[in-house]
């Protein structure tokens, strides 16, 4: 009985991995298929939300606490490169490095006094913090001589098909950089889970008493993968910024996106290695194309409403996420991890 | 979305400094000017906080939907208004049965059977996940409806002031102040005498205990979230002469009844008001010699710190779940 079962999913993880190779393979073939720059631009922002959720997954989902404001990040990580670049002429490539460390110190230090806090409160002081830093940013025209526009926000020069500042003439090229930084994010993703980092994490946000008796010191191992998320939604506010060449407050450090973030992830499946990507690859093509079909202003919110009905549904029935599907797939046995 | 709201209240601000602006006057009377419309627009924010308090007290959740909840009490209220043309209080005849109901079911058919799933969870965050998901579903859905119009009721009231010396004093406001007094000691007495309101508050203190004394928990959960949100409806219809009607007009109320709910301490029905009328005044006087905008700002560093100084305990959230 026991032989048959492990037998089972021995098989069933050598699928999986033939299952993830093949859309792997997918994956780097789509800009073969699909030339209209539109639909190559949906499939970059499908990648771009992938890889902002998966960062959000470090703390949102591993440790199990519930950031409501990780818009605020790359926010940080796009004003900084791009300042960076049009004062000083610094590479995006390079900025976008040091946009990540400057998001994650400030992750640091938002992370050192919200841990304290639990549950909805945390959630709160996470809207808090973002909804301040857009204000700051909001109403600052100029700081030490730099301008910053307050929230008419920022124009990138064109500088035309200039791969060392991190501007491209096609799609194509973004659709492979984000794709490699997508990978890379699973990669990294992968590696916490199996770490020891990851374990400490989950045995802290499953229960923080428990773990702390244990022996974890649980905040630290949040501020560190908070840190790490931080850094990657550092990244990959940058990589919006060469994408669209404009920023401004309300676009990148705003509630909605925050919020967007969360609920892709929690509708493919929170603390999963996949969930986010699946959550991101149904949900970003519904809200791209309602967009592109429905324009006006009555009909601004509604990929929201989308999102918020389809998240209403997933907490009443299926509170593990759409990736429970599979996991019921996969291991019928109910073996709960698929991570 | 929220520069909207920013822009709602500068509007709601300048209309009211513009009464001002008639006559030179000292910085005292400034002084006094801006103190006394903190106060009375501390009230109202204590009244949108009040339906917070409650739902939070009794069930130690956090009704993210709040301010969209007021925002759909708002469009209520202005189309009874708008419709039949009555005087905008008297509209709570009808506005207060919808906001019962709308309460009511809301509980019974979408947060119950999360709470029921979660009961064993050390740190439930489905219904907090619920709940603004009905935030951005409905604050979407009504500019679906109505679109991004600023729409405003006409009222007898609009604009009406009184004058207390050279200090102007917005009609509207006034009585909004007074019905916001009137509800909170209401619901305090409710709460305090009645059979029901001892059953809710036994249900906010220990939910094993009141069941084990034949306390139909889901029910009582069900009313306090429509005694929460009759709350709101009357916040929502004092509102009218105020202020614009707009799919996002409630979050501007949003974090501030959360500032307000964390000041006043959990559950507590009159700290509600007295968070409110901090709030308030705080708000009016930094708008008063700063700016309106950093003095929105201000509301969610008052917030931050007043979340850090007790961390958690201050609500006692630990020990729930």
């Amino acid at each position: 009985m026991i032989n048959s079962s492990s037998k089972k999913s021995v098989s069933a993880k050598s699928s999986l991995y033939i299952f993830g190779i093949l859309i792997l393979i997918i994956l780097l073939c789509i800009p073969i298929f699909i030339k209209s720059a539109n639909w190559l631009q949906i499939m970059i922002l499908i990648l771009w939300y992938a890889g902002l959720t998966l960062s959000w997954n470090f703390v949102g989902g591993f440790a199990g606490v519930l950031p409501l404001g990780h818009a605020a990040y790359a926010g940080v990580g796009a004003y900084v490169s791009t300042l960076l670049f049009i004062n000083s002429g610094l590479s995006p490539w390079i900025g976008m490095i040091i946009g990540g460390i400057v998001s994650a110190l400030i992750a640091l230090i938002i992370g050192i006094p919200t841990f304290k806090l639990h549950g909805a409160y945390y959630a709160l002081a996470s809207i808090a913090f973002v909804e301040s830093i857009r204000m700051v940013v909001e109403n600052t025209n100029e700081i030490f001589g730099i301008k910053v526009n307050g929230a008419r926000g920022l124009l990138i020069p064109l500088e035309g098909h200039a791969p060392i500042l991190f501007q491209f003439g096609g799609k194509v090229y973004y659709y492979y950089v984000i794709l490699f930084f997508v990978l890379l994010i699973l990669f990294i993703s992968y590696k916490i889970q199996k770490s020891k980092l990851g374990f400490y994490l989950v045995a802290g946000g499953e229960d923080q008493e428990a773990a702390e008796s244990l022996g974890v010191n649980v905040t630290y191992q949040k501020l560190i993968a908070l840190a790490i998320s931080a850094f990657f939604m550092g990244i990959l506010g940058t990589f919006y910024a060469q994408l669209i060449l404009y920023i401004y407050p309300l676009g990148i450090i705003s509630m909605v996106l925050s919020f967007e973030i969360a609920f892709i992830a929690i509708i493919g499946g929170r603390g999963t290695l996949f969930g986010p990507i699946l959550g991101s690859f149904i949900l970003v093509p519904l809200a791209e194309i309602s967009r592109m079909y429905l324009s006006g202003s009555r009909f601004l919110g509604i990929h929201l409403m989308l999102y918020s009905s389809i998240i209403i549904l997933v907490m009443l029935y299926m509170p593990g996420g759409l990736i429970s599907i599979f996991e019921r797939l996969f291991y019928p046995r109910g073996i709960d991890k698929l991570r | 979305m929220l520069v909207k709201n920013i822009f709602i209240i500068k509007v709601f601000f300048t209309n009211m400094l513009g009464f001002r602006c008639l006559k030179e006057r000292n910085d005292t009377m400034v002084f006094l000017d801006a103190l006394l419309n903190g106060v009375l627009m501390g009230g109202i924010y204590g009244l949108t906080a009040l339906g917070l308090t409650l739902i939070f007290g009794v069930m130690k959740v956090i009704n993210f939907a709040h301010g969209t909840h007021l925002m759909m009490m708002m469009y209520a209220a202005y189309w009874v208004v708008e419709l039949t043309g009555i005087d905008p209080y008297l509209s709570l005849i009808v506005v207060i049965p919808v906001a019962y109901l709308l309460g009511y079911f809301t509980q019974d058919l979408l947060v119950n059977p999360i709470l029921k799933k979660e009961a064993d969870v050390r740190e439930p965050v489905g219904v907090l996940l619920l709940t603004a998901g009905l935030w951005i579903f409905f604050n979407n859905f009504f500019l679906l409806l109505f679109g991004a119009n600023f729409r405003s009721a006409e009222t007898i009231y609009s604009g009406t002031t009184f004058s207390l010396g050279s200090i102007l004093v917005s009609k509207p406001l006034l009585y909004a102040f007074i019905i916001s007094l009137i509800s909170t000691y209401t619901l305090y007495r409710f709460l305090k005498t009645t059979r029901l309101g001892r059953a809710i508050r036994a249900t906010g203190q220990d939910r094993e205990a009141a069941r084990l004394m034949g306390i139909n928990v889901f029910r009582i959960y069900n009313i306090a979230f429509g005694v929460g949100i009759v709350a709101v409806g009357i916040a929502g219809t004092v509102l009218i002469p105020l202020f614009y009607v707009h799919p996002f007009a409630g979050d501007v109320f949003d974090i501030r009844a959360f500032v307000i709910v964390v000041l006043g301490g959990l559950g507590s029905v009159p700290g509600a008001l007295l968070g409110g009328i901090i709030v308030g005044v705080i708000e009016s006087l930094a708008g008063q010699y700063f700016s309106m905008t950093w003095a929105a700002a201000l509301i969610y560093i008052i917030f931050l710190i007043v979340l850090f100084i007790r961390p958690s305990g201050i609500f006692g959230f630990e020990k729930e779940g």
